[in-house]
Formats: C-alpha cells, sequence, structure tokens
C-alpha cells in the first residue's frame, strides 16, 4: 500500500493548489463555470485526502497523530473540510480561496516532510488519544476559519469606512455575514476544544501519572478557551457586535498560534509526543 | 426584408425636442390608423422619454424615409424639430437597431431594462389596432427575446447606475438582510423618494419619512407604507434606525457629528449607516470617523455608479454577439418564407402527376395492388423531392445571400414550369411579410 500511499502525498498538494486556483480564480472573476465546478474539485480532493488518511492508518498501524507532520496533513484536511461543510450549509461560496491557503500551506510542508513511521510510542495508539486528537484539530480548525472570516471582516469594513469600491467590496458577503460565519465557526471551534480538553482531562492521569497541570501547553490551551468562551458568552448574552466579535476571534487566535509556538519550541511540555 | 425605421434619440437630439415629440398611449393609437392609411401596411411605434420610433413595412416600395418624419411632425408639430434630428434604418440595419435598443445598449442609461417592457407594449397596441402581420410578430419576438437574453446572459443591466440605488447597494454590503432593519429618510424629494421605494422594493423591515412639509412626507409615507417622524423632531429619533437617508434641500448640516455620536451611544454601539445623498451635504462628514458608523456621500456613490457604468459598457460586444446570433436566426427564417412557396408547388406538382397516373392505371390493376402501387409511387416521390428541399431550406436557412436562394428558386420553377401550376391560391404567390395569410393584400 506504500505506493498508492506515496502517489496521493504527492498529488494532495498539487490538488490542493487546484482548488486554491479554482478560488482565487473565481474570486477574481466570477465566472458560472468556475464557480460550479471548483466545490467539485475540493470534495473529490477531501475523499482522496481522506482516502490518503485512512490508508496510512492501515499502513503504519496508528492513527496519522505521531508526527507534527502527519499532524499537518490532518490540520489541512479538517480545515478544508469544515469550509466545505459551511459552504454547503451557507452557499457563500466567494471566500473559500482565504481558507483553502491554510490547507494548502499545511498539506506542503506535510507532503514535503512526512515520515513512514512503523514504530510508535504505545500511548500514541490509544483510542482516547485518538478522539482526543481528532476534536483538538477540528477544534483548531474551527478557529482558523473564524480567524480568516474575522480578518475579511476587517478588510471590508476597512474598504466600507474608506469609500473602497473594488474586488473586496464586490466580491465579499455582507458584514453581518461575515461576522456570524466568524462566530459561528469560533462556536464550533469551541465545542470541539471543550469535548477535546474533556478526553484529555479524562485520558491524562492513567497515561501519564506525573503530569503537572501548570504544563505550559495545558495554560496556553486554557487561555484560548477561556478567551473564546467569554467572547462567545458576551456575545450570547450581552452587547457585543461587529468589530468587538471580530477582536475575540482573532485574540484567541492569536493567543493558540503563540501557545503552539510557545510550547513546540521553547517550553519543555508532556505534550510533545515525537 | 423591406422594413424600415426612424427613430428621434437621446443620440440625436436634445432632451426639450424628444420630449415634445412623446407620444402617450392614446397619441400612439391616434397615429397608428393615419401611418396605416398613408405609408404601412403594418407597423410599430415606440415612444418613451428618451425616444421615439416608428418601424413598419411600406405599402410603396418606393417609399421615401422622410415622409415617415413629416407624417410624426403633421400629428404631433414641435417647432425647430429637423429631419437631422432623426435617424433612419431600413431592413437588416432596421431589425438590428430594433434588438440593440430592445437589449439596452442604445438606451441613455446603457443595460435599462425598462425600455424591453416598453417594446413589448408598443407591438401590443399595434397588434390591437391589426397592424402587425406575422412577420412584424417575429421581429418583434425576437427582439424581445434578445433583450432577455442580454439580461439573463450578460451583466448589461445588473449593478447600481443611479446614486440612490447605489446608497441601498452599500446598506447590503453591511446587513445581510433588510427584512429586519428600519430605515429613516429625511427628505421626500425625488432623491429621497426613489431611495425609500428602492428600500422597500428590498424589503426594509420598517421605514420613515421625515419631511418639512408634513404633506409631502404623508403622501409618500402613504406610498411606500412607511411612517412619518415630525421633522422637528427627527434627531431625537436616529437611535431608533439602522439606517438614516438624507435627502434635503437644506444648505446647512443638519445632523451634526454630536448628534450621531448620541444616537450611536443609545444605539449601544449597533452599526448605523448614514447616506447623504444631498447637495450640499446635510450629515457632518466627520461621523465617519464613529466606530460602526458608516458614513457615504454623494462622491462615494457616485464612485459606485461610475463603475457599475463602466462594467455595462463592458458588456456591450456580448449583447451585440447576441444581437448578431438572433439577427442570423430571424434572417434564416425570414429567408425560408422565399422558398417555402416553391416547395409546396413543386410537391403539388409531383403530387398531381402522381394521382392522374394512379387514376390511369386505377381500374386496370387489383385493389390489392393498387395499393401497394399507391405506396411505393408515394416513397419514390418522397425519396425524389427529399434532396431539392432539404437543399432549398439550407440555402435560405444559411441566409448568406439572399440573391443565389432567389436564383435557385427561380431554376426550379423554370425546370418544372412551377409557375403556370395552379396552386389553389397558396404557394408561389404568397406575401413573404404574411407567410400566414393573416393581413390583406398589399
Amino acid at each position: 500500500m506504500l505506493q498508492p500511499i506515496d502517489i496521493l502525498n504527492l498529488f494532495l498538494p498539487i490538488l490542493y493548489a487546484s482548488v486554491f486556483a479554482a478560488y482565487i480564480y473565481d474570486f477574481f472573476t466570477e465566472k458560472k463555470f468556475v464557480n460550479n465546478s471548483k466545490r467539485i474539485i475540493l470534495f473529490v480532493t477531501l475523499i482522496l485526502h481522506a482516502l490518503y488518511l485512512i490508508s496510512r492508518t492501515i499502513e503504519f498501524d496508528h492513527p496519522p497523530i505521531t508526527s507534527k507532520f502527519e499532524i499537518f496533513s490532518i490540520i489541512a484536511f479538517s480545515i478544508g473540510f469544515s469550509y466545505f461543510i459551511l459552504e454547503l450549509l451557507t452557499d457563500i461560496r466567494g471566500t473559500g480561496a482565504f481558507i483553502i491557503l491554510f490547507s494548502l500551506g499545511f498539506q506542503i510542508v506535510s507532503s514535503l516532510f512526512i515520515e513512514h513511521n512503523y514504530t510508535v510510542p504505545e500511548v500514541l495508539r490509544n483510542r482516547l488519544l485518538g478522539l482526543h486528537v481528532v476534536n483538538a484539530l477540528l477544534g483548531y480548525s474551527g478557529i482558523t476559519i473564524s480567524a480568516v472570516y474575522g480578518l475579511l471582516f476587517i478588510l471590508l469594513y476597512k474598504n466600507l469606512k474608506a469609500n473602497k469600491f473594488g474586488l473586496v467590496f464586490n466580491r465579499l458577503p455582507s458584514l453581518e455575514i461575515l461576522e456570524k460565519l466568524s462566530f459561528y465557526s469560533a462556536v464550533i471551534g469551541f465545542i470541539l476544544l471543550t469535548i477535546a480538553i474533556i478526553i484529555g482531562t479524562i485520558w491524562l492521569p492513567s497515561a501519564f501519572p506525573n503530569f503537572s497541570y501548570l504544563d505550559p501547553k495545558l495554560i496556553g490551551t486554557f487561555f484560548v478557551w477561556i478567551v473564546y468562551g467569554i467572547g462567545i458568552l458576551r456575545k450570547l448574552f450581552g452587547n457585543l457586535y461587529g468589530k468587538k466579535v471580530i477582536f475575540f476571534s482573532l485574540t484567541g487566535f492569536a493567543i493558540a498560534i503563540i501557545s503552539l509556538i510557545i510550547t513546540s519550541t521553547l517550553g519543555k511540555t508532556f505534550h510533545s509526543f515525537y | 426584408m423591406n422594413l424600415v425605421g426612424i427613430s428621434i434619440n437621446h443620440k440625436t437630439s436634445p432632451l426639450d425636442l424628444r420630449e415634445a415629440l412623446h407620444l402617450n398611449h392614446d397619441e400612439i393609437v391616434t397615429l397608428i390608423p393615419r401611418l396605416k392609411n398613408s405609408l404601412f401596411s403594418e407597423g410599430v411605434v415606440i415612444s418613451t422619454c428618451n425616444r421615439t420610433e416608428i418601424f413598419g413595412f411600406p405599402q410603396n416600395q418606393e417609399l421615401d424615409l422622410s415622409s415617415i418624419i413629416d407624417e410624426l411632425i403633421r400629428f404631433k408639430p414641435v417647432n425647430e424639430i429637423k429631419q437631422e434630428h432623426f435617424l433612419k434604418f431600413f431592413s437588416c440595419g432596421a431589425v438590428r437597431h430594433l434588438f440593440s435598443v430592445a437589449s439596452g445598449i442604445d438606451s441613455m442609461i446603457i443595460g435599462d431594462s425598462q425600455i424591453l417592457g416598453q417594446v413589448k407594449e408598443a407591438f401590443e397596441i399595434s397588434e390591437d389596432l391589426d397592424f402587425a402581420g406575422a412577420a412584424l410578430r417575429r421581429i418583434f419576438d425576437t427582439a424581445i427575446k434578445t433583450g432577455k437574453r442580454a439580461i439573463k446572459e450578460t451583466t448589461i443591466s445588473e449593478g447600481a447606475v443611479t446614486v440612490s440605488y447605489a446608497a441601498v447597494q452599500v446598506v447590503e454590503k453591511i446587513f445581510s438582510s433588510l427584512d429586519k432593519k428600519s430605515a429613516l429618510v429625511i427628505g421626500a424629494g425625488e432623491t429621497g423618494e426613489l431611495a425609500a421605494v428602492h428600500l422597500r422594493d428590498k424589503g426594509i423591515g420598517k421605514i420613515a419619512i421625515a419631511n418639512r412639509t408634513i404633506e409631502r412626507a404623508e403622501k409618500l409615507a402613504k406610498k411606500i407604507h412607511g411612517e412619518i417622524v415630525p421633522f422637528q423632531f427627527y434627531k431625537e429619533h436616529l437611535h431608533n434606525f439602522d439606517i438614516v437617508i438624507s435627502a434635503t434641500s437644506s444648505n446647512n448640516i443638519i445632523v451634526s457629528y454630536d448628534d450621531i455620536k448620541s444616537a450611536v451611544k443609545k444605539r449601544k454601539n449597533t452599526p448605523l449607516i448614514l447616506m447623504d445623498i444631498a447637495v450640499p451635504r446635510d450629515i457632518d462628514p466627520d461621523v465617519k470617523k464613529i466606530d460602526n458608523v458608516f458614513y457615504h456621500d454623494m462622491d462615494s456613490l457616485k464612485i459606485i455608479v461610475d463603475q457599475n457604468l463602466q462594467k455595462r459598457k463592458d458588456q456591450i460586444p456580448l449583447v451585440q454577439k447576441i444581437i448578431m446570433e438572433e439577427m442570423i436566426g430571424f434572417f434564416g427564417w425570414f429567408n425560408t418564407l422565399d422558398v417555402v412557396p416553391t416547395i409546396k408547388t413543386m410537391r403539388l406538382f409531383f403530387e398531381e402527376i402522381r394521382n392522374d397516373e394512379l387514376e390511369k392505371i386505377k381500374n386496370k390493376v387489383s385493389d390489392e395492388d393498387f395499393i401497394k402501387i399507391e405506396d411505393m409511387t408515394r416513397r419514390m416521390i418522397g425519396r425524389i423531392l427529399h434532396n431539392p428541399t432539404v437543399k432549398l431550406r439550407e440555402f435560405a436557412e444559411t441566409g448568406a445571400n439572399i440573391k443565389e436562394v432567389a436564383a435557385n428558386t427561380m431554376i426550379l420553377k423554370d425546370l418544372f414550369n412551377l409557375g403556370s401550376i395552379p396552386s389553389n391560391g397558396k404557394g408561389i404567390n404568397e406575401d413573404k411579410n404574411n407567410p400566414e395569410g393573416t393581413n390583406e393584400k398589399k
């Protein structure tokens, strides 16, 4: 099965590049043909990507979460998949290029550096860990998409304020829709992140008897969770509109990125399995 | 094709002349019998605020197009109007011009879709007055089809091309739907009214009018099913509205920075859209510095209008392509009108020979054999005539060379002496402009 895995590994960046090209071309030209076919290209790419991830799981006898580059591939998939579902639900097709760009970036890095890993620590074969990782990655995809919509909101907001009526004005959906998309993505991301945290909390003591709740990764994740939690509650029960909603989304995302960088480079965490 | 047409429009004459020559429904109804009596066997009169046009099939092949203009001016005398203010069209040019008008590319505001309805209405008047036959119907049906295709297949009619509509377009970039939003229109003049109507058409949840003259406010509010806010109190109500459109003729600022600052505070920072479509401006432009306030004035909205007009202009080549396709289709049909009678006569000629010969042998063979012979001869004639029929239609439908079609038809007629074949009043003598025989003979 190695050969198909290698072929898919080679083709996935090309497929994501094609999806990105279709979405960006449509963003600039709004051609009917591209508008309809880009979703099909994305769907095919996601199917092949799912096949690739399943093949890896079968071939190497563990879920593809044992290295950074396997995880990057899952992130690429979950961002693409989350966007696909969002597009199907809302039928807003003009923003895909900005989201798929992330999938493309993650998949390129993954495909370049991924290795065949038959031997992994036993802890990584645990099913609860698999669930924890899947929820966490989908959760992070949600907040990434939320942040992208947040940035698009800021972009359109500034264009409207400055009386610029170019491409951004013509192609992006309304501010209210961008705010909703950002908020709903954040809510979905928050829920999945919460599930990941709960599973992690249940699983941690049995897998790592000596872990500490002051672990930088746990603290970082907690901060991200708190920021999104406050933002969502204020939006639901308070008077949070427009830019302020986006502020919470972007702050949460920034903390998530900083936390990721610190824990994977500077801090010592039990969360590094590879 | 002997369709002719004359046109006075925004490209050929100033507004006052066009206005003076504009014909209302009743005037068109009165003019048509005069045209019918003296000039045309069938025709159509189109008159809008920007153009008056007459198309028709002349009774006399030598008709001087100036006489149509003279007749129009005699009917509606206008000082200073000259022949030079009119365009004259003949045959293919007349059809192309009509298709251009129907598709909106000849309009003052390119892509204006109202003209399509006006063309349709003009033809219906002619039809009601028995002034339109099958050929004219086909021309106008194709013109309307061309207009519809232009709207559907291109973006010639898309985008706001008036300041009022551009204001609504900006509103739609801020709010996803207007059904739960409210708007206050200050000033019930022409611009304010247009903006209010656009908002109502877009399904605004609540709309209110504030105007110095209360009667005018009431009149507009009634028209758009809106409410009235007394002009002296409108500032106290600003916070109740998501959209404020100001279009008064005031010489001074009537909505200050502080008014808006206070309204936004009361609105707990929810977005507020301010559209200042008055000249001079009604709203202090500094309000744009306030967070969640979207302020746009005439200058900024004009940018959208100009962009959209340019986009429409860019669509003209695509519309012209549609016009060309429809013209080819139309003339393909029209040219077949020449050959249809010939084909009918040719078939009749062969059918009569077959019947004669069958009659001769009817009593010499058994009934069973006769049926077989009858069937065989029918198939034989069918096969013999298949190629000439198809070829003649092909010649006509390609429509590349009408003379060639005529020459081929003539050869066929000469070869079989078809001109002398009695055709029960049908066939070779049919009128091309009236293929269904619905009109009186010209």
